[in-house]
């Protein structure tokens, strides 16, 4: 080592000297609860199932795709068949979200666009049935989402940037956002 | 007859007689980098023999993803090295895109190696925070913290998950960038390199740093080989191997970079070839965005790459975009993925991560091997440490840059 830097402690004193000039730049530091970052757009969070505004039931078709694609499995769908208008229904569709990784596999196969993982974070449960959802919770979840929301909302895996149109079906191609 | 107090006085100091102190580190000691336990035996501060215990972290990835389809266990991949989640992907869909023999577009290419060169820059950045945070330097942490942070955020903002991407997908990428993106990539690649100037000047001379890195764990090349050292670990000791020089995938053959090495093979020479890795990484990720430019508007996924929801049979109908409706219907029946084996091994952060699939011909991958940088580093710890301080296993593990989860996987 050179004598007059072990001496003079000169590269101490760059390294004071950088961490004094970085006390007067910016603080980059959020405090939490107070204030919040912002969420990207197409943030992977809580499962929400879309409300259908022209009928105000859900988009679910049954087709059950989301369930098969499911790396942890955790979507459990029933379906029956209405008696009335003899058109398929969604029974029961639950989401268990403390066994769900957050792949986002669920929105990018639904063809109609129904399962969405919105943009809400904080969410925690005292049991584990508190972060069950069945379909009442998950429709739920939509518009608790939507109140909060302040700009329009378009999840990215509604229609996939650069993924060619004719590998997409029908009605993703003409997905709109909310 | 119950060993009196005497017995064990007259131990002491009795060469043939006196056991070895043993103490265990870890699982939970904060400088193993998760739960890595070392069986230690010392002489004084001396180690004598290190013995690791690996498996407090597994999962049975492997076998878990004998039991998913293809797409479905490209998700447990981002488990694997948790902080370089990219990187895993990006190796996994390279092996099953060669067992397919799909080709994947130029622009997914590009998108892939920013992303890779993203993770590397962001895996080296904790390293270099956690290193340096065991050896004693505090305000390197908070840096580097800082600058991961950015990076994380444009991870969020690229696929809406900041840790466990699962950006890449089998034949492409599952997104397009936007030009938000790109500003902001371009933006960081400006600014990243005075950063990397900020740590250097903290700790590059600073002479604690230089008395607990320099002479700390030296590895001749010819050892490093012979251990299956790889990556920086073995750049550090000067041999030049890294898999993007010579078995170039993705977009690496189209970008210019140099393979920084280390001379004398000691954790100090590790510190300075990540460092000027970081370097390198920042340049590609600028050359890849300048050729983004050019492929405006192409196709992220290529032609006839498998669906995600992928059929679990071994022949199925192939979906085939219907020419007037707008739907796709059933084609003829083909393999889901055709039958044979495959290695392919990509440059991620911490070494050479390889991934050995067998396919049967189904939708399941018949057997998934991973060759985990970590596992191969662990296991040369011992021969590392081997008559140092136990203050340097510290420093030893932080150079080698272990995660816990590729490892026991």
């Amino acid at each position: 080592m050179n004598p007059i830097r072990t001496i003079f402690l000169t590269e101490i004193a760059k390294g004071l000297w950088l961490t004094l000039r970085k006390m007067f730049s910016r603080p980059v530091t959020v405090q939490y609860p107070e204030e919040r970052k912002p969420v990207a757009p197409g943030f992977r969070g809580r499962h929400a199932l879309v409300r259908d505004p022209n009928t105000g039931r859900e988009r679910c078709i049954g087709c059950l795709r989301c369930a098969k694609v499911c790396p942890s499995r955790c979507i459990y769908i029933e379906t029956e068949r209405d008696p009335e208008t003899k058109r398929m229904v969604v029974k029961r569709y639950e989401v268990e979200a403390l066994r769900c990784v957050f792949c986002g596999y669920c929105e990018e196969v639904c063809p109609v666009n129904a399962i969405v993982l919105t943009e809400f974070y904080e969410y925690v449960g005292y049991r584990r049935e508190d972060l069950y959802f069945d379909k009442e919770r998950l429709l739920a979840n939509w518009d608790e989402f939507l109140t909060t929301q302040k700009r329009p909302y378009f999840n990215p895996y509604w229609k996939p940037r650069g993924v060619p149109e004719k590998m997409l079906p029908a009605p993703k191609r003409k997905a709109e956002g909310v | 007859m119950a060993p009196t107090l005497e017995l064990y006085t007259r131990k002491i100091g009795h060469p043939e007689w006196e056991e070895p102190f043993v103490v265990n580190m870890g699982p939970q000691h904060p400088s193993t980098h998760g739960v890595l336990r070392l069986y230690l035996e010392l002489d004084g501060e001396t180690v004598v023999r290190c013995d690791p215990r690996i498996g407090y972290l597994h999962r049975g990835l492997e076998k878990l993803s004998e039991n998913m389809t293809y797409t479905q266990a490209m998700v447990l991949t981002d488990r694997l090295d948790y902080i370089s989640s990219a990187a895993n992907n990006t190796g996994y869909c390279l092996a099953v895109e060669k067992l397919l023999g799909l080709e994947v577009p130029r622009r997914a290419r590009l998108l892939r190696t920013i992303v890779c060169e993203m993770a590397r820059i962001s895996s080296h950045l904790l390293w270099l925070a956690t290193h340096a945070l065991d050896i004693g330097a505090m305000t390197v942490f908070l840096y580097c913290f800082r600058d991961r942070e950015w990076l994380l955020d444009i991870y969020e903002k690229i696929c809406g998950a900041r840790l466990t991407v699962s950006y890449p997908r089998i034949g492409g990428v599952r997104l397009d960038f936007t030009p938000e993106i790109i500003d902001e990539l371009y933006q960081f690649t400006e600014e990243f390199p005075t950063r990397i100037t900020d740590y250097e000047t903290l700790i590059d001379v600073n002479r604690i740093w230089l008395r607990r890195t320099k002479g700390i764990a030296v590895v001749p090349p010819e050892k490093a080989l012979n251990m299956g050292l790889t990556g920086p670990s073995l750049r550090g000791s000067g041999v030049p191997y890294d898999v993007r020089k010579f078995r170039p995938y993705d977009a690496y053959d189209e970008v210019e970079f140099e393979v920084p090495v280390g001379k004398n093979g000691d954790t100090y020479d590790r510190y300075r070839v990540r460092m000027e890795e970081m370097r390198q990484a920042n340049r590609i990720i600028r050359q890849c965005l300048d050729k983004l430019a050019q492929t405006e508007g192409e196709p992220v996924v290529a032609e006839g790459a498998p669906d995600l929801l992928m059929p679990e049979k071994k022949k199925a109908p192939r979906a085939v975009p219907h020419p007037k409706k707008g739907f796709m219907v059933k084609g003829e029946e083909v393999p889901v993925v055709p039958e044979g084996e495959v290695y392919v091994s990509i440059e991620a952060p911490k070494g050479e991560l390889g991934y050995y699939i067998v396919s049967d011909g189904s939708g399941k991958p018949w057997r998934v091997r991973v060759r985990a940088p970590s596992f191969v580093h662990i296991s040369a710890i011992p021969e590392m440490v081997k008559g140092h301080m136990v203050a340097d296993i510290i420093a030893v593990i932080g150079t080698l840059d272990v995660v816990l989860g590729e490892c026991d996987r």
